[in-house]
């Protein structure tokens, strides 16, 4: 009996300097909530992509530099205007050892682009009209008209299993996903996290861990706190605060990177006075976005002066933000007269970093207009973002863009076209700029469209293009990882340090 | 008791239709979930073809009428979010809830009911009052700093506990104190009062005086003759426990209904919230129910019928 307890001891102990001494194993990552869905056709946030974008191979991605670089395709071409074929990789498997071919590639699309499907990402590839395999490895996509934006969007589209998807149907499939992708799907604890297994069979470079758990941790100081005490390895969507006492801690590190996200003001020219050009240009005076930027924010983000950041495509350089000036925005105040007085509500919803928004609030008041915040909740706001009829929409509000494409044409058609219900400017110029850009199969002439738009936007103040903001990630000291600007989390792009 | 029963059935029957129509209609005049779906790049034909997918475009007495139809077939639906059944949502989640109020509840009653017999028997003495003290602290402090502050002591610092989530049995520790300190702050303030209460009523004047001592009165006597309020409070605490304690399970990243709820309100997730809420109907009244039998057993005099038995 002493013998075999003593062969215990040995074993547990030597079970633990084993452990030790292994590399990382499991890989603990801390989100905000849990998934709400692991079908990458059906939901469309930062919960879900994180983990199902490991799970599932896309057709073209983005490389660390932000190129788009292939995945699933190997090459394309374009055939004519509105047709362009890619050839498909022939040695990719799916997690349940079936090959993957054109006709998955194609029923993919279909899947997503089918409005019965009623997939909430319809909005981003409803140009594409039509998706067939020609060939074992050959897809032939048709869009509605020419689109220069689909390689960027397509960065997005996850291909699928069709036997499995027909065979188990939607829901179990959502419950079990299969993918080709560098993880495979273990479990759903729901309420509490997802564990994904490494693909030892993956076509491309192998995850570094044997299994990765993204738990849903919805309190950020408790990210930090379980990053600090070695609960977790990653945690994702801190802000400055919390970035400096990981810093001061100095149990961790904090990883930032600049993304496509642009923060703007928007303001309703529908209605009075924001209709007077010249109070707008006095917002634009009054809100001292540098001073935003360094005193709020820590400086992790990067005031713009267009909108759109250096990390989309119709990124035009030398177009310069309003510099703060307090006494020019008081003199435009003053010329407009008592009309300047009209009292303005400044729509807004508790995901936004209230000190922004406040501190805003007071700028604009301290040039003399009459702005008061109103806070409702995300549903609210967004309904008052969002209306074909601009005069019943939100007459101030702060906002975060992302189109996920690194593409002006998902920032500024939205934000600035007559037809879009997001957009509160009805300027005829920019209408004919933006369609024109959106079917410029021309790179040069594109960007030259946009960098036009910018100027008119800038000129007419249309929106304000407030800054470029900065994703802030904290990560165990031993994480090698560079995050990129379009927010993802590809397990297989990190590297750990024993 | 038949009688009793039936009525108080009927009672809890109007109480729950009243509860999920009134929250069937208050969510859908505060807002549409379609939006909090769709990518920004959504055109309005999307946002049509989305909201028509959910059933959201149908008239809202025609919505009404179907969720009634299901609800009597005890069909919750499915979630709009999260693609599958609102049962599956929150039997995933009704265990770590039941967890967590338990171990509250733990911690409140078994330090709560014995800190109030000791403040009533030394009432006036300054051990007392440094109690007391105590046990205000506990009721004042907010559990999203109480809760924040374990975790840095505790596991941050001395690296004795889990930070979060749950898992084995000392991850349920601190949740519970933190949940639980609240409780027992109002645990020991009504246990004092009703044992001050009872201590100047002329049956322990009696005891006292037959030469019974202190420690046989209070346990045999005093305690059980003060449990009365007790009881009835633990009945609202513990309704008060599983309908959610929002701010420690958001704190320790407990995965119960609490936070299931606000997630669900913020999504406008309209199914999972009218289940949690139905739930939520059901246990009240459930436990108060409970609570009136409880009372006969500990008292003989009260009786369920209101006649002779």
């Amino acid at each position: 009996m002493k013998a075999l307890r003593q062969l215990a001891w040995v074993t547990i102990a030597a079970t633990m300097a084993f452990g030790t001494a292994h590399a990382k194993d499991q890989f603990v990552i801390d989100l905000v909530n849990e998934p709400a869905t692991l079908d990458p056709h059906v939901q469309w946030n930062p919960d879900s992509y994180y983990v199902y974008r490991n799970i599932f191979d896309n057709i073209v991605t983005r490389d660390n530099a932000g190129a788009i670089a292939p995945q699933i395709a190997t090459s394309w071409k374009r055939l004519s205007d509105t047709q362009i074929e890619f050839t498909i990789r022939g040695d990719v498997k799916f997690h349940d050892g079936q090959p993957l071919n054109a006709e998955d590639v194609a029923y993919s699309i279909r899947r997503i682009t089918d409005p019965a499907f009623g997939s909430p990402q319809l909005g981003q590839f409803n140009k594409i009209v039509k998706a067939e395999a020609t060939g074992p490895n050959t897809v032939t996509l048709t869009t509605d008209g020419v689109y220069p934006a689909l390689l960027a969007q397509l960065v997005k589209l996850s291909v699928v299993p069709k036997h499995v998807v027909e065979k188990v149907g939607r829901d179990a499939f959502n419950l079990h996903p299969v993918g080709s992708g560098p993880y495979k799907f273990e479990t759903w604890q729901r309420g509490v996290q997802v564990t994904l297994s490494r693909n030892d069979a993956y076509w491309g470079d192998k995850g570094p861990f044997k299994t990765a758990v993204f738990r849903a941790v919805p309190d950020a100081a408790t990210r930090v706190a379980d990053l600090e005490t070695g609960t977790s390895d990653l945690v994702v969507t801190l802000n400055s605060d919390l970035a400096a006492e990981i810093k001061r801690s100095g149990r961790a590190q904090v990883l930032s990177v600049l993304t496509e996200r642009v923060a703007y003001f928007g303001m309703n020219s529908f209605k009075a006075p924001l209709n007077d050009v010249r109070i707008r240009r006095a917002m634009a005076y009054a809100i001292d976005k540098e001073g935003i930027v360094e005193g709020i924010l820590s400086g992790y983000p990067k005031v713009v002066g267009e909108l759109a950041s250096p990390a989309h495509f119709g990124w035009a350089d030398g177009i310069e933000p309003y510099p703060y000036d307090l006494t020019k925005a008081k003199a435009l105040v003053a010329e407009v007269g008592t009309v300047a007085k009209t009292p303005m509500e400044f729509a807004t919803s508790p995901v936004y970093d209230q000190r922004v928004i406040q501190a805003i609030q007071q700028m604009l008041n301290d040039a003399g207009l009459n702005v008061q915040i109103k806070m409702t909740d995300m549903a609210t706001y967004l309904k008052g973002q969002q209306s074909s009829v601009p005069e019943s929409a939100n007459t101030l509000s702060y906002g975060r863009w992302s189109c996920a494409c690194q593409d002006a044409d998902g920032i500024m058609f939205p934000l600035l076209h007559s037809s879009s219900n997001w957009s509160r400017v009805r300027d005829a110029r920019l209408d004919q700029l933006l369609a024109a850009a959106r079917s410029e199969p021309d790179e040069v002439k594109r960007k030259a469209l946009y960098a036009e738009a910018h100027k008119i936007v800038k000129d007419e103040v249309s929106v304000l293009p407030l800054y470029q903001e900065a994703v802030i990630y904290g990560g165990a000291k031993q994480l090698k990882w560079a995050p990129t600007s379009n927010e993802s989390l590809f397990l297989n792009r990190m590297g750990w340090n024993e | 008791m038949g009688r009793f029963f039936l009525r108080r059935f009927g009672q809890a029957a109007i109480a729950i239709f009243g509860v999920t129509t009134l929250v069937f209609f208050i969510q859908r005049l505060t807002g549409d979930p379609t939006l909090l779906l769709v990518p920004e790049t959504a055109t309005k034909a999307d946002i049509e073809a989305m909201r028509h997918t959910l059933g959201l475009d149908r008239p809202m007495i025609v919505q009404y009428a179907t969720f009634l139809w299901d609800l009597l077939r005890f069909d919750l639906g499915r979630s709009f979010i999260q693609n599958v059944a609102v049962t599956t949502i929150i039997a995933a989640r009704l265990p770590y809830t039941l967890a967590l109020a338990g171990g509250a509840l733990f911690v409140a009653f078994v330090i709560g009911v014995p800190v109030g017999v000791l403040l009533a028997m030394r009432r006036g003495k300054a051990s007392s009052g440094g109690l007391m003290g105590v046990v205000l602290a506990a009721q004042s402090m907010p559990t999203f700093w109480s809760g924040i502050l374990l975790i840095m002591v505790f596991a941050v610092w001395l690296g004795w506990l889990p930070p979060s989530g749950p898992g084995g049995f000392s991850h349920l520790i601190m949740p519970s104190v933190a949940l639980g300190l609240l409780s027992m702050a109002t645990f020991a303030r009504i246990t004092r009062t009703s044992i001050l209460d009872e201590l100047s009523k002329d049956y322990v004047r009696s005891a006292r005086a037959r030469g019974v001592s202190t420690r046989r009165l209070v346990l045999r006597h005093l305690v059980r003759n003060a449990s009365i309020p007790v009881v009835s409070i633990a009945a609202l605490e513990i309704s008060h426990l599983l309908a959610g304690a929002v701010i420690v399970e958001t704190v320790f990243a407990w995965p119960g209904l609490g936070l299931l709820t606000i997630q669900s309100i913020v999504s406008r997730d309209f199914l999972v919230v009218q289940a949690i809420v139905l739930l939520g109907a059901f246990v009240t009244i459930g436990l108060n129910f409970l609570a009136d039998i409880l009372y006969s057993v500990i008292d003989p005099r009260i009786r369920l019928d209101g006649g002779p038995s």
